[in-house]
Order: structure tokens, then sequence, then C-alpha cells
């Protein structure tokens, strides 16, 4: 006799082990999981063989040093952190603003409204502040932070849209408060669209980093300027190269966190 | 059981609920979707809301919980005005089953249960014996399901889970939605018959809203109907509104005159079960086959070790066997003792033996009810019901 | 600032006319790129998940370190802006293409065979027809994401509205700075706002009143 039989009446078939233990992974998934890193760490491995044996000139040896290619990373590395986190405590408070009570309302003005500012490009954002902050550091984080702030804002709304109301009203009505709805219901439930979102906006804050060298602010992008103004085809690829491997990378270790973080129930 | 319960001498832990012209207008609409409804419900009664989509029996049984507040009328639970607590106090000690469950995705079977009793600050002890405690209660295995995510569950179990949930907090009144809305008729039937069983022990003030009056006349000790704007078409019990409908109405709603109805009225308990050849898994096909050939049966009822009813065998299918073989399937046939007879109907067509199974506690079979019983109480009904008639001309 | 725009409109205009036809001509060349990859990895379910792993990494790429490596391949001036532009219109209408494509009903696939439809009219009297609303909204994407591509692609003297925030940037400290970096930035969003304008009202025109939302 099977165990099943030993309890009482749990007659209707329960969901098959099988389908518990499947995979949740999509094939996409699960290439961007594995092949992202495999392609990041041989390309880089390459890069830096070519590096370590090539003949450089007195111009691109002084631009690709060890020790300046790693201090460029670090800080294109720090104000992407730094931006991202400036995006992340604003957006998500936004997000989570705009799907309550009265100001629901206003959520597709404010969508409609980041959409519009989203098209603006972001060299242009950057030079506009710079105009009006001056160049450096800071000014770099507050015109990526507006670039960044849609795609998170976009996901904590759509998120917690998507949580099914009767569970809400569930929650309501077994005696919740609202923000024990939110804490415990919501935003949990909203996790994965958001992380997602978070992903997003990481990578593009990586990639537009690359424009805080125009003023002064740092970052692997000043490799591909020198490369432009020198000519220096060497110097304008391996900036390239560095800048597409860290986006890479980053969005990697996001879809990793993701698959990490995702509420196991889900 | 437990200290919070305040458990009345006659096993009744459920209180009056009172809805004194109760109105409810939303902004922007001519007519009010509740239209001064005044009911009392008795303690420890269920009370179905029934009547067609549209007619206010949601938005009634939500004012009790205030998740909709209404624009006049008093409800009082127990004498106190709703109105009188915090919100979320007053709905910590109601009861809310909804369709389907509606159990949260992120957290497992004793998270969802444990839910309110955290809300109330019971200590992490007493909770987690709470939700075995109730996991036992709707007949799923704590050990088994307590750690599993809804997902993980079949329908029925997810809506047994909602049902523990609402009941976690032993509120004295539980307001359900459409609580078995979701799930297939058979299911649906067990549910409902796990409910009765479930009610019969603890003494609940239940109101539950359905569109489905066959649920309504089983699991009601009274029935409301209301029409649009929530008037009160009927409030009754069923045999009083099948025997007596107040109007036209209610007469089409129930589909009463009808003598099939009735069935939904007898209980299987009500009736004489007939005994059955019985075999047990395992045993000699051979002394199976002589008994079965004694008593004129050609089939047998199949039981296992705990007499519990796993399958109807025809005498050709056992004389190909050794031995009384395993069922096929884990299921357990039959009705409960406590199901109507329009159930046990049902289940008679779908096994196409021309009898039901019946079963009492922890499922053991106690024998069946065959198409003849049912159909002398399908003519003893009418007779009575055309006297009846005879009798008020 | 409207005194600069009254003196500079002649070249303002040719700058966004020279933005505009650079992503509208690399779109459209995308859109026919994106559906034929998109037949052709719906024919192959296998492909179908490489694709949008492709297409999800491609989408990763930021455009200024794309530039870097199209530079030395395809030289200064409009080469690499046109396969920047390309390469990244491409992506967003390939996933949305495979989507529509597999979005479309077997058994109307079924039975426009049945009828005796042969593949190709299948494809472009069924499949592309259905499948039209949601390759658009790819191509809405595209268009948005590609008009800042365009501008970015000017720091390799591609053509475009992206010069006037390039000289902005050179000149700042001088009052056209501001003038200039505007022009390019607003420029670009109000181009890209009609663009999508013009979608919109295309694919009304363009989509059967029989699969209209």
């Amino acid at each position: 006799m099977t165990a099943t039989v030993e309890e009482p009446r749990t007659t209707e078939p329960a969901a098959p082990a099988a389908r518990r233990r499947r995979s949740r992974l999509s094939r996409e998934q699960v290439i961007l999981l594995t092949a992202l890193p495999a392609l990041v760490a041989i390309t880089f491995a390459l890069w830096a063989w070519w590096r370590a044996s090539a003949d450089l000139d007195s111009i691109e040896s002084r631009q690709l040093a060890w020790g300046t290619l790693a201090n460029l990373t670090w800080q294109h590395i720090k104000i992407s952190l730094v931006t991202t986190a400036f995006v992340l405590v604003t957006a998500i408070p936004l997000g989570v603003l705009l799907t309550r009570g009265r100001f629901r309302r206003a959520s597709p003005l404010v969508v409609g409204v980041a959409n519009i500012g989203q098209a603006a490009p972001a060299i242009g954002l950057v030079v506009l502040f710079a105009i009006w902050l001056g160049f450096g550091f800071w000014t770099g984080v507050l015109a990526f932070t507006l670039y960044g702030v849609l795609p998170v804002l976009r996901n904590t709304i759509v998120g917690l849209q998507g949580v099914d109301p009767t569970l809400v009203e569930a929650g309501r009505g077994m005696g919740m408060s609202g923000a024990g709805v939110l804490f415990r219901i919501e935003l949990p439930l909203a996790v994965p669209v958001i992380m997602a979102g978070a992903r997003t906006a990481l990578v593009l804050v990586v990639g537009v980093a690359s424009f805080a060298t125009f003023i002064d602010a740092g970052g692997l992008g000043a490799l591909i300027q020198t490369g432009i103004t020198l000519f220096r085809t060497s110097v304008l690829v391996s900036g390239g190269l560095l800048i597409a491997l860290l986006a890479l990378l980053v969005d990697w270790a996001g879809r990793v966190l993701e698959t990490i973080a995702r509420p196991k129930g889900l | 059981m437990n200290d919070h319960s305040q458990q009345h001498p006659d096993g009744v832990s459920g209180v009056d609920l009172e809805l004194k012209d109760v109105t409810k207008k939303y902004a922007g609409q001519q007519t009010p979707a509740v239209d001064g409804l005044s009911l009392h419900i008795p303690a420890g009664e269920i009370v179905m809301f029934v009547g067609p989509s549209g007619c206010g029996k949601t938005t009634s049984l939500k004012m009790i919980n205030r998740l909709i507040e209404p624009t006049s009328g008093t409800i009082t639970i127990d004498g106190e005005d709703v109105r009188s607590q915090k919100v979320d106090d007053l709905r910590r000690h109601i009861g809310y089953v909804i369709q389907g469950g509606s159990l949260f995705p992120h957290m497992t079977v004793a998270q969802n249960i444990a839910l309110v009793p955290g809300l109330l600050g019971w200590d992490k002890k007493k909770a987690d014996e709470r939700v075995d405690e109730l996991l036992d209660l709707v007949s799923l295995d704590a050990g088994r399901y307590r750690d599993r995510y809804p997902r993980e569950l079949s329908g029925g179990q997810q809506q047994r889970v909602g049902v523990a949930r609402g009941l976690a907090a032993d509120p004295p009144v539980v307001l359900m939605d459409e609580p078995f809305g979701a799930v297939d008729p058979i299911t649906r039937q067990r549910l409902q018959d796990e409910l009765m069983s479930i009610q019969s022990e603890l003494g609940k003030t239940i109101v539950c809203v359905t569109h489905d009056i066959d649920e309504a006349i089983k699991l009601g000790d009274r029935i409301c109907i209301l029409q649009e704007g929530a008037r009160v078409a009927q409030y009754d019990t069923p045999a009083n509104i099948l025997a007596a409908p107040a109007d036209e109405f209610v007469e089409d709603f129930v589909g009463a005159g009808s003598s099939l109805k009735q069935l939904t009225l007898a209980r299987v308990s009500d009736v004489e079960l007939s005994p059955w050849t019985t075999v047990t898994v395992g045993e000699s096909s051979r002394d199976a086959l002589a008994r079965a050939e004694q008593a004129g049966h050609s089939s047998v009822v199949v039981l296992d070790s705990r007499k519990r009813p796993r399958g109807w065998t025809w005498l050709r299918d056992l004389r190909a066997a050794e031995t009384v073989p395993e069922p096929r399937t884990d299921e357990i046939l039959g009705v409960d003792r406590r199901a109507t007879l329009n159930d046990a109907l049902d289940d008679m067509l779908t096994s196409s033996h021309g009898a039901a199974i019946v079963t009492g506690r922890r499922d053991e079979f106690l024998g069946v009810v065959d198409f003849a019983t049912v159909t002398q109480q399908i003519q003893d009904a009418g007779e009575a019901a055309e006297r009846e008639a005879a009798g008020t001309a | 600032m409207w005194d600069y725009l009254v003196q500079e409109r002649a070249d303002i205009a040719f700058g966004a006319y020279q933005h505009t036809s650079l992503v509208v001509q690399c779109v459209v060349l995308a859109t026919v790129l994106a559906f034929a990859l998109a037949v052709l990895v719906t024919r192959v379910p296998r492909l179908e998940g490489v694709a949008n792993a492709v297409s999800a990494i491609g989408l990763t790429l930021p455009s200024f370190a794309l530039l870097g490596f199209l530079l030395p391949l395809l030289s200064l001036g409009t080469g690499p802006a046109v396969a920047a532009v390309t390469f990244y219109a491409v992506l967003p209408i390939l996933r949305n293409a495979v989507v529509g494509l597999q979005g479309v009903d077997r058994t109307l696939l079924e039975s426009a065979r049945g009828m005796g439809m042969d593949p190709v009219s299948t494809l472009v009297r069924v499949q592309l027809p259905l499948a039209w609303p949601v390759i658009l909204a790819g191509v809405r994407t595209s268009t948005q994401m590609t008009m800042g591509v365009a501008a970015i692609a000017a720091i390799v003297l591609g053509p475009g509205l992206g010069t006037y925030i390039f000289s902005g940037l050179e000149q700042i400290g001088s009052a056209n700075a501001l003038h200039s970096a505007l022009v390019g930035t607003v420029g670009v969003v109000v181009l890209a706002l009609v663009l999508d304008l013009l979608l919109l009202l295309f694919g009304r025109l363009t989509t059967s009143k029989g699969i209209r939302v």
C-alpha cells in the first residue's frame, strides 16, 4: 500500500512531484545563466592574453597599463553602484506611492512622462546636467539616476499591480493592516518583477556610465574617448570590450540574484 | 480546547449576528446595491446568502467585516457594533474564506494558516500546534502538507487550507464567499460534507454566499434568498422554503415543486442503507466469490485494511485473479453519510453499479444506497408535497 | 534661445531630417531582418531560446561600447552609425516577432493548410497579419531606443541631432552650449514622440479591424 492511503481523504491528486521538481528555468534563462559567465570569462582571457603579449606603442601602453585599467574599472563600478542605489531608493518608494489610493490615478501620467523622458539620449542629459552643475562625479550620478529611474519605477508599478487583487482583499479581510499587506503580501509577490527592473536599470547605468568621462567623472569610457581622439584602435576596442564585459557580468550577477531571491512558492 | 474560544455548553462557539436596516449606496448609482437589509443570524447556524448575480449578496457579506462600509444601518456581532472597534482588530476576530482559498502563494501552508494567530500575537509554539490541529480538522496530513506551497496542492486541498486559515484564530463568526466555487463537482461535494462535519463539531456562526441553490439547501440551517438590492425574498429553513416558497421569484429560483429537489433536502443518513458484499485487498478471490454469489451480487466493494472503500469490482474480474488485487488509484470512493440523496444519485450514475457507497467516520464503509431506495424517496416526497398542497388548498 | 533656433533653423531642420532618416531606414531594414530571423527561429524550435538569449545579451551591450568595436571595422562616418543603429533595432523586433508568430493559434494554421494554402501564403496571409500588432509594438520600442543610439552615433561623425549635444559639450562655458545641448536632447525627444505617434497611426491603418483592440 502506498503512503497516500495512510492519510484520510486526500483523494484529489496532489500536484505531481515531477512538476514540483522540474526546473522552473526556461531554456533562455539557462543559456543566459551559464553561457554569459563563460562568454565573459573567455573573452576577457583572450583580451588579457592579447594585452600581455601585444607590441604596444608608448601611448597605448600608458593607456592600457594594468593599474590604469583597474582604476578606470573601479571608477566605473563605483559610479554605477552609487547611481543604482539612488535609483532604487527613489524609484521603489515612488512606485509604491503611485499604486496607493488616490495617487493611483497619477500613475499613467507619471509613467507616460517617464517613458517620454526615456527617449532623451543619456549623453544629452549628462551634458545638460554638466552645464547646470559643472563637471564631476555627483553630476554624473544625478544624470544617470534620472536615466535609470524609469525601468525600476515601471516594474515596481507593474509588479504591484500584477498582484492578484483578491489576495490583497484576503489580507485585508483577515485583518492585516495596509502596511502589513504591502510588506508581507504585495512587495514579496512583486519582488521578481521589481528585481528584473533593477537589473535592467543597473545594466543601463553601466552602459551610460561610459559617458562619465566626458564630464571628468572617470570610468572606462575614457578609453573609447582617447581611442577616438588619438586614433588608437587598440585602446578604443579595449575600452568597448571592457565596458561590454562589465555590463554582461552585471547582467549575469543580476540574473543569479533574481533566481536566488525569487520567493519559493512562485 | 483553546482558552480563547468561548465554548457554549451546547457546543456552539458562534455568536449572534444582527443586521439592522443596512444600506449601501455607491456614489453615482441610482439604486442602492443593498437596500435596507435587516437580518438576524442566530449563534451557531449556517446561513446561506443566495440569489442571482448582482443581487448584492457579496456586498452584504463584505459589510459584516467592513471590507465595504455601509452607507447607513448597523451591524452587531454578539450585540457589539462592528464600527465600535478598530477595523483590523474586528477582522482578526472574524474568519474569512474566499473562493479558491486565495492562499498567499509565497507562503507555505503553515504560514498561511498561522498568519492571523501571528497578527494576534500568539507565540510560535501555540500557533504551530494550532496549524497541525486545523490541518487535521480539514483532513490534511499535517506532516505532509504543512511546509508545502499552495501551488503544490490541488484545488480541493487549497480550498481546505483556505477553510483552515479562516478558522485559525477560532473566530466565533466565519464569512465565506463562494467558498467552493472553483473546484470540480465531486471535490465540491466532498468539501461540503467536510464543512458540515466541521460545523457539527465547532458550532460557528457561518455566513456563506453562494449562487448554487443546491449548495444552499445542503449546507444551510437557513437560507436567505436575495433579490436585487439585497431585498430579502425569503429567509427560512431549506425545508420550509422548498415546501412553501414565499412568491414566484423564490419558486422559480429554487425550482420548488419538483420532487427531485427534495433529494437535496434528504440526507443519506435519513434512509436505510443496504448491506453489500465487501472484500478486502489481498483476500483470497475464491472466498470472496463464494460470498458474493451467495448474496446474489454481480459485483463487490473492495475495502482496504482500514475498511475504507477503494473501488467496485465485477465478479468476472475477481475470477481472473488469485487474490483480490490492489486498486489502481489511491482514491477513496463513496459519499459521506451527511451527503444529500442528490449527491448519492450523482455518484450512482457515475459509478454505473446502481448503488452508491456510503462512508462514515474516517471514511469507513457503512453500506450502500441503492437506486430503489432513492426512487422510493422521490415518490414519498412527491406524495407528501401533494398532500401538503391538497391540505392548504 | 528663440534667436538661436531662428538663426540655426536650417541646420537644425537638416539635422533632424538626417536623424530621422537614419533611424527610419535602419528600423525598416531591421524589421525585415528580424522578421526573417523570427520565421527561421519559429521553424526550428531549439533556436528560440538561443535567439532570445542572444537578443537579451545584445540589449545588454552599451551602445557606446559597440561603437567602439565597430569604428575600426567600418572607419569613421555613417557606416558604424548604420551598423550600430540597425543592430539595436533588430533585437526588440526579433523578440516580439517570435512571440507574435508563436501566438498564432495552431488550429488556424492547420485550417489554412487544410484549405490548400502553401507555406508562403500561410505565412504572408495568415501568420503575418495576426502577429502584426505584436511585431509593430517591437518596432515602436526599437524606434524609441535607436533615437538615442543615433544620437550617440554622432560621436563617430554620423549624421543627426547628436552633433548638437557634442558641440554643446565642447562649448561648455560659452552661451551657446546650453542652446546647442537643449536642441540636441529635446529635439531627439520630440522626434521620438512624433515617430511614435506616426507608428501608432500606421499600426491602426495596417492592423486588421478584426483583431484591433
